[in-house]
């Protein structure tokens, strides 16, 4: 925990000394009339302290929250095959259309967490694809990509 | 035009076919978010934000207050049945309620929690209704200056009352706002961190944001850590509390109403504090405080009825002031803007139709929920065993879904994945997301008004405590900011401990 919290911490300092640093593009005004670079320079400075003073906290004791590493590495799994296939179905959702998309997306997911039946994956899948579709696109009316099937 | 002709209108407009339609779904899709663990009213109000863009401005309201009160009431069921709260309101009702299930009185602790929970539901907003258009008439005397100073004390008083270190809900806060100053300066229309990208030129988007933090990152979470629930196997009967159960509950309902409604009003998760507070006093003022934890029914009754009353309560400085003082009423104030309303201390008498639209419109969904609640728990109990391998690619299919449809961009899709990402690792070493989505919305407010007080001021700093209200407001955020300081043991609300 310690070494997540010093490591969020120098993050953060990254973090606020990229906005310092971005924050010299914009223009800062003065006091009187400030401009556009003045609230994120304010804010990048705020974000700095804070991130020393967690960095002291991490140092010297003061924490709370629970590490990252507490996952098993099944659960890790799950989290990155799910990221994977939400990142493949933006990717290419335009290109092959909702309907097509959802059902491989539905298809991923189902066998993510358990090795699920194929008869009951492909069920699920072709159901919730269809279903969805018919709430959102037709009786919604909101415009979902047709994508190779056109519709 | 006196508040009875005022309630007239407002029935006027809630009784409309489509108001109580949408009212309705509204009020089933909330409880079906409160009973499911996994996906909570921030979520589910983030991801039918969209749907809400082609309906009339009352309905779209009426709607999204629907699945938040629907979430007070359908969160108890889950914490009554399985102990896993559906929602962090409903956590304290699983040390009495679950107890009171395993004997044998499920039916009696649910019966209570669907009434305490109309009754107090009932109550905040009869005092929403006297309580917003006072507070209302009050803030037209505010400047940029109380402004600033109100939205600076109301993101101090949501990183005090949040969850673990003050330092880290600080942290949160800052990196909000800082998301909040992406795309376009709200002053002179110059571009801040867009890096030429289209979909940054308008901000970053609230409801990517927000189901990024709530929605996707909830649902990696429970991925993390899959484990088997098990669901209380039994009959449920009687579900009406009996002569001996509504003599322990009426005290802890009526003061659960008083003491929700209060919370309600402040800045922070209101509803969760409240429920813990409501516990704690019933514990304290009760003649066998040995019973609570072994199935008390004052233990389900107070904490119900305080976190629905905490919800109408949380309400009124959004109505009144235009300022959020949650996750959830900063999505409400996105869902006014989307439709070109700010809500703000003109907001009741600009949009009468609405405000009362929307007060009558919570009578009718409490009942409606009432009657929904009871007859229909058999079916929230068998959708409580619907297997996770199933739920989450569905939860995760609308939050896709509701992201794309706004504006049909598959780069909102990537930034709600990031901040699911940054969510998930942030609540893993115990950041909340509050502060970050209350600070991003209350953002643009924020800098316009300081930015306003110093050109007013010619860049002194008197305005700030040359102005009563002002002073005041930023002497109680100071004292929320030093407090922690001084007095080294931070009260924090427990959220998964036992309360006091």
């Amino acid at each position: 925990m310690k070494r997540s919290q010093l490591a969020v911490s120098i993050v953060l300092a990254g973090l606020a000394g990229f906005v310092l640093l971005e924050s010299r593009h914009l223009s800062f005004g003065s006091m009187r009339v400030p401009q556009t670079g003045f609230f994120p320079l304010v804010l990048a400075t705020l974000l700095l302290i804070l991130s020393i003073i967690l960095c002291g906290q991490g140092l010297f004791g003061a924490q709370s929250g629970r590490s990252p590493d507490n996952i098993l590495p099944e659960g890790w799994f799950r989290i990155a095959f799910t990221l994977i296939a939400m990142i493949g179905f933006a990717l290419v959702l335009e290109r092959l259309g909702f309907l097509l998309s959802t059902l491989f997306l539905m298809i991923l997911l189902l066998r993510a967490i358990e090795s699920q039946h194929w008869s009951k994956v492909f069920f699920v899948a072709v159901l919730t694809a269809i279903a969805s579709y018919a709430i959102f696109g037709w009786l919604l009316g909101i415009p979902l990509p047709g994508g190779i099937l056109g519709i | 035009m006196d508040i009875f002709a005022n309630v007239v209108l407002g029935f006027s407009v809630a009784l409309t076919p489509t108001n109580l339609l949408f009212c309705f779904l509204g009020s089933v899709v909330g409880t079906l978010v409160g009973v499911l663990p996994g996906l909570g009213p921030v979520g589910a109000v983030a991801f039918l934000l969209s749907l809400t863009f082609k309906m009339a401005p009352a309905t779209a309201v009426i709607m999204l207050a629907g699945i938040y009160y629907g979430a007070m009431y359908g969160g108890s069921t889950t914490s009554i049945l399985v102990n896993i709260p559906g929602e962090t309101a409903s956590v304290v009702t699983c040390l009495d309620g679950y107890r009171m299930a395993r004997q044998g009185r499920a039916g009696a602790a649910l019966g209570i929690a669907a009434f305490g929970s109309f009754i107090a539901g009932t109550f905040g907003v009869i005092g929403l209704m006297f309580l917003a258009p006072m507070l209302g008439r009050a803030a037209l005397r505010f400047g940029p200056a109380e402004y600033f100073a109100l939205t600076l004390t109301g993101l101090t008083l949501v990183a005090y009352l949040t969850q673990g270190s003050m330092i880290k809900a600080l942290i949160m806060t800052v990196l909000g706002l800082l998301a909040g100053s992406v795309g376009m300066d709200p002053i002179s229309g110059e571009e801040r961190f867009t890096y030429g990208s289209l979909t940054l030129r308008d901000g970053l988007g609230l409801v990517p944001v927000a189901m990024g933090l709530f929605g996707v990152a909830e649902v990696l979470e429970n991925l993390a850590a899959i484990g088997t629930q098990s669901i209380y196997e039994t009959s449920i009967k009687g579900l009406l509390p009996n002569r001996k159960d509504w003599q322990a509950s009426g005290w802890p309902i009526a003061r659960g109403s008083v003491i929700g409604f209060l919370l309600g009003i402040l800045p922070g998760p209101g509803p969760v504090i409240a429920s813990f507070v409501s516990y704690a006093m019933e514990k304290r003022l009760s003649r066998h405080p040995e019973k609570f934890g072994t199935g008390a029914i004052e233990g389900v009754a107070g904490p119900e009825a305080a976190n629905n009353s905490a919800t109408a309560g949380s309400f009124i400085p959004l109505l009144s002031l235009g300022i959020p003082t949650s996750a959830i009423m900063a999505l409400f104030m996105g869902a006014l803007m989307i439709h070109g309303i700010q809500p703000g201390p003109l907001f009741i008498n600009k949009y009468p139709e609405l405000f009362w639209g929307f007060i009558a419109s919570m009578y009718i969904g409490n009942a409606m929920l009432l009657i929904l609640n009871l007859p229909l728990i058999g079916i929230w109990v068998r959708v409580l065993k619907t297997p996770y391998a199933i739920l989450f690619p569905m939860i995760l299919l609308f939050c896709l879904i509701g992201v794309y449809t706004l504006n049909s961009n598959t780069t909102e899709i990537i930034i709600m994945l990031i901040f699911g990402i940054g969510g998930f690792l942030f609540r893993r070493l115990g950041f909340e997301g509050a502060p970050f989505i209350l600070a991003m919305v209350l953002g643009p407010m924020m800098e316009t008004s300081l930015r306003q007080s110093l050109l007013i001021s010619r860049g002194s700093f008197a305005i700030f405590y040359t102005r009563p209200i002002c002073a005041t407001l930023l002497g109680v955020a100071a004292v929320f900011l030093l407090w922690p300081v001084f007095w080294s043991r931070h009260k924090n609300i427990p959220r998964s401990a036992t309360p006091p």
